[in-house]
C-alpha cells in the first residue's frame, strides 16, 4: 500500500499568519529579528554556512562533557 | 461542528524527551521550511480537560504527523509503556475515518518493519523511514509533503543549525531550559520561518 501524501498548493504563510500561529511580545519580536539579521550574514557566505552544519554535535558534545 | 482545518497546520504528535530534542527540532524546522505551521499538545493551556483540547487541536489541522518511534518502555525509571503517542493516533484515525476530507495522517519510524510489531492494526500503512537523524526527517518530510519550490535537505540543515545555535538565547530569555514548553516552541518556530525567507525571498515571513 502507497504511504499517503499530501501535494502542497496552500501559499507560503504570511506575517498575518505568524502572528496568529505563534504570537511573542514585541521585546521578543525584536531580539528574535536581531537573530535572524545575524544569521542570515553569516548565510551570505557558503563558508560560514558550512561551519554552522557541524556545531549542532559539536555544541552537545561539549555540552555532555561539561 | 468544528470550523474547516487549516490547510498549513500540522499536529506533531511525537515524544517530550531528551532524547527526542534533535529529531523534535528537525520536525519543526522542517515543516516551517515546507510552509507548513507545526502544533503540539504543549500548546495547549492549562484549565479543562486536556483530551478534549488535543481532540480540538487535531481537528484544526489537515495534516498530523505521529512519531512512533519511541513508543518503547522506558526502563530508565518505573518500566512503563509511552502510551500517549498510540492514543493520540488513535485519536486522529478515528476523526479521519469520519471526516475522510479534512484530515491527512502519517506515521514516521525510525526503523523499517517495527511497527509491524509495535502495532500491526497498522498493517497496510507504510510509515515514513527517518533513520533516527535529522536528515532522515527532512528526507521524509519532503517526501511526505511535496510541493512546488521546496528547500532542499542541504538547505534545511543549514536552518536547523542555526536555529539549534539560538537556543540557548531562547531558553535563557523564557527563564526555562524546557525545549518543549510552549513559549520556546513559538519562539523556534518563528525563527525557523524568518530563515525559510533566506532561501525564498518572495515568502518573506519576517519576525
Amino acid at each position: 500500500m502507497p504511504r499517503p501524501v499530501a501535494h502542497i498548493t496552500a501559499p507560503w504563510p504570511t506575517q498575518e499568519e505568524m502572528e496568529r500561529y505563534y504570537p511573542v511580545s514585541e521585546a521578543r519580536k525584536k531580539a528574535l529579528q536581531v537573530l535572524v539579521d545575524e544569521f542570515k550574514a553569516k548565510l551570505s557566505s557558503r563558508e560560514e554556512a558550512s561551519v554552522t552544519l557541524i556545531e549542532p554535535e559539536k555544541r552537545r558534545k561539549r555540552a555532555s562533557a561539561a | 461542528m468544528p470550523l474547516p482545518p487549516d490547510p498549513k497546520g500540522v499536529f506533531l504528535n511525537v515524544p517530550y524527551d531528551v532524547e527526542f530534542s534533535r529529531l523534535y527540532v528537525a520536525y519543526f524546522v522542517g515543516l516551517c521550511q515546507l510552509g507548513l505551521a507545526p502544533h503540539l499538545s504543549s500548546e495547549i493551556p492549562g484549565g479543562g480537560r486536556r483530551l478534549d483540547k488535543i481532540v480540538e487541536l487535531i481537528q484544526s489541522c489537515s495534516y498530523s504527523i505521529h512519531d512512533l518511534s519511541r513508543v518503547e518502555v522506558n526502563v530508565v525509571s518505573t518500566a512503563t509503556p509511552r502510551f500517549n503517542m498510540p492514543l493520540e493516533l488513535g485519536m486522529t484515525i478515528t476523526w479521519q475515518i469520519l471526516n475522510s476530507d479534512q484530515h491527512t495522517w502519517f506515521v514516521f519510524e525510525s526503523e523499517q518493519y517495527r511497527l509491524q510489531k509495535s502495532a500491526s492494526d497498522l498493517n497496510g500503512t507504510d510509515p515514513y523511514i527517518h533513520d533516527g537523524t535529522p536528515q532522515g526527517v527532512f528526507r521524509e518530510l519532503r517526501s511526505a509533503f511535496p510541493r512546488d519550490k521546496m528547500p532542499s535537505v542541504p538547505q534545511m540543515l543549514i536552518v536547523y543549525g542555526l536555529v539549534d545555535s539560538a537556543l540557548n538565547s531562547i531558553f535563557v530569555a523564557n527563564g526555562t531550559r524546557n525545549l518543549y514548553a510552549r513559549s520556546v516552541f513559538k519562539e523556534l518556530c518563528r525563527l525557523s520561518f524568518s530563515l525559510t525567507s533566506h532561501f525564498f525571498p518572495p515568502a518573506k515571513p519576517a519576525v
